[in-house]
């Protein structure tokens, strides 16, 4: 008999503290479980990895993946957010057969990325109408600049003087009017990215970049004459050297397309700017970078640089041959 | 002695139950109350929920807009059914990447790409499932003598013909397998995966009845090629090469009707016709020139390029690697 009283009193004393330590860990599970649903029920938007993949029910085989978009929206560019940083992407263009080729395929990648200002610069006496035109159709949210190299400048075809490096004065511009059109003490967050009008660029590295407190880098493809560059990160998280072949030793052995520039960094040094004579080849950017940061503030990204995300291709020039010398087509059919 | 023992303990006994009851009393009652967070907020907790409410006010606004824009389109929409051969080198991600991300723009888009492999590589499975889009991944591989070799240039032998047959040939059977009045509704279109497509030329391409032709830019040694249009219908194509061909378009200046495709099931691409005849020996088996469809403003806007993507210098790359030292082969580019 007192054999089972104690049983009973035993019991009775374990239950309630059990019951009262599983209510409590669901009290702090439940919250974060709840917000876990709803980013599932939201399909697209920010994060694109939250798809509900459905294999599509009428068909037997497995051949198509029919992805679940019903939330999908297909309003360009995305709405604009009040709390993202604004990235601010400065691409130098100059005028080519294939410029509007590759202005319209770089338009239609940015039209994914929310909060994009894209400020783009001719290399052109006056803005150009293809230009114009071009970007008031995308609906982007755009800057137009036009600056004109000198003729003595151009990379091609004057061995006399220095070449510098193409785009240069047109970055400096856009850089130029950052400083004009922001002021330091202002609360705008934002991110300025180099981008080349021939280059490859995922979604994800827009997402990466956002997050730039100083300067952030990453892994380029197709540069330096291999599969892709990249800065050597340490097991605490910094960037202490560049995994190149290319002179590795230069201040900065990265590519324009390999990092991103806090705005109000730029902001805060208006002597920075990307030098214009005197430059070696492949030291155009750390011209620029050295003058704002130092290795040791770098913050890599690209799951600590092992993802490549942004590609150096460069389009063949196209043949023309078969327009002779007066042109077979009809000059007013703009390309 | 032991009775007095027995009642202390008993004593310990229901003083430790009652306080136990009581607390568990207490924690069911803090369940339902709000939290008091001002000494568990975290700032990361902040955000979070900032962060959440401005992603609900995004979501808010988003199905607003649509709702407010004009009325959605109707579900019997024609399908642009897209067949993307492709083959594995180096530009091979940056070229389906970034034209994924205009297809992703089209409504009602499907993507059919097949791989010049003997199997589905994980590179391209990996990236059409993070794409978003509606697809299928097929793969085909080309006979070695038809394949074109490394130092070959590339006007040498045709390309891409198995793999647009067998993109096809997917087509139909699965139409085949599924009959019913909107699976017959749609239009195929022929993709490289170099090219560079405006968002404009899908909209033009799906109104196609039979086939609908359009200018293609940077092609043929010109700046553009294109159908001559006059009272609308097309009576010739302005081209520098070979003008004499049936159909002297390239591939990514032609749709056809997913009807058409269906209605002759045996017409595809002839590897074997000369140069510059692939598209010829597909249209032929299945329209006239004065039947084709003039589109792009009568064939006056040129609104997809035929680039190309220059093959990158790999010479320190190759050099590192007779060293052993090549690049990490996990990271994939």
């Amino acid at each position: 008999m007192p054999k089972r009283r104690d049983i009973v009193a035993f019991v009775l004393i374990v239950l309630p503290w059990t019951l009262l330590i599983t209510v409590w860990h669901q009290n702090n599970v439940t919250p974060l479980l709840a917000t876990r649903k709803d980013d599932r029920r939201l399909g697209r938007s920010n994060s694109r990895n939250t798809f509900a993949l459905k294999e599509s029910c009428s068909h037997q085989n497995h051949d198509i993946v029919e992805v679940e978009r019903t939330e999908y929206v297909y309003s360009r560019p995305p709405p604009w957010s009040d709390i993202l940083p604004t990235i601010h992407v400065i691409t130098p263009t100059y005028s080519r057969s294939v410029q509007k080729a590759e202005l319209t395929r770089l338009a239609n990648t940015l039209l994914h990325v929310p909060n994009l200002h894209w400020i783009l610069v001719e290399d052109s006496q006056r803005r150009t109408t293809l230009v114009s035109n071009l970007l008031q159709e995308t609906g982007l949210n755009y800057t137009h600049l036009n600056v004109e190299t000198p003729r003595n400048y151009k990379v091609r075809g004057d061995t006399k003087d220095p070449r510098i490096p193409r785009g240069t004065i047109q970055r400096n511009l856009a850089v130029r009017w950052l400083r004009e059109t922001f002021s330091e003490n202002s609360s705008q967050t934002g991110v300025v990215y180099f981008a080349d009008d021939d280059n490859t660029y995922s979604l994800e590295l827009f997402e990466e970049m956002r997050s730039t407190k100083k300067v952030s880098v990453w892994p380029v493809a197709f540069v330096g004459g291999l599969r892709y560059e990249s800065p050597k990160v340490n097991t605490l998280g910094k960037v202490y050297g560049w995994k190149t072949v290319f002179d590795p030793h230069r201040p900065f052995a990265i590519d324009m397309a390999g990092f991103a520039v806090n705005l109000r960094l730029i902001l805060s040094k208006p002597q920075a700017f990307f030098k214009l004579r005197g430059v070696k080849g492949g030291y155009q950017e750390s011209s620029l970078l050295k003058e704002l940061v130092t290795l040791s503030d770098l913050e890599p990204k690209a799951a600590n640089c092992t993802k490549v995300l942004v590609w150096h291709t460069r389009t063949e020039k196209p043949v023309l041959v078969n327009e002779g010398k007066k042109g077979f087509t009809d000059s007013n059919v703009e390309i | 002695m032991a009775t007095r023992m027995k009642l202390k303990l008993k004593t310990v006994f229901v003083l430790y139950f009652m306080v136990s009851l009581l607390g568990l009393v207490y924690a069911l009652m803090q369940l339902g109350q709000r939290c008091d967070c001002s000494e568990h907020d975290l700032p990361k907790d902040r955000t979070i929920s900032r962060l959440r409410g401005e992603l609900h006010r995004l979501q808010e606004q988003m199905r607003n807009s649509e709702a407010t824009k004009k009325p959605q389109k109707p579900i019997t929409n024609p399908t642009i059914f897209v067949i993307t051969p492709t083959y594995a080198r180096l530009v091979q991600k940056a070229e389906l990447t970034r034209l994924s991300q205009t297809f992703l723009h089209v409504p009602q888009l499907h993507w059919i790409v097949v791989e010049d492999s003997p199997h589905k590589t994980p590179l391209v499975s990996d990236l059409l499932v993070k794409s978003g889009l509606t697809y299928t991944h097929l793969h085909m591989p080309t006979a070695k003598d038809r394949k074109l070799q490394e130092n070959d240039p590339s006007w040498l032998k045709p390309r891409g013909v198995e793999q647009r047959n067998e993109g096809l040939r997917w087509l139909r059977e699965d139409r085949r397998a599924h009959p019913g009045g909107d699976n017959q509704q749609g239009v195929v279109y022929f993709a490289d995966d170099d090219n560079t497509y405006s968002l404009q030329i899908f909209e033009e391409m799906r109104s196609t009845e039979r086939v609908s032709v359009w200018p293609v830019g940077l092609v043929g040694g010109m700046k553009y090629e294109r159908p001559v249009v006059e009272g609308g219908k097309v009576v010739r194509f302005h081209t520098g090469w070979r003008p004499s061909r049936p159909f002297p378009m390239d591939m990514a200046g032609f749709a056809v009707s997913l009807k058409l495709v269906l209605a002759n099931p045996e017409s595809c691409f002839d590897g074997e016709a000369p140069m510059g005849f692939l598209e010829s020996s597909f249209l032929q088996g299945l329209v006239t020139m004065d039947e084709l469809e003039p589109k792009a403003d009568n064939c006056s806007k040129v609104l997809v390029w035929h680039t190309r993507t220059e093959k990158p210098k790999m010479k320190r790359e190759e050099a590192l690697q007779a060293q052993g030292l090549g690049s990490d082969r996990a990271v994939e580019v």
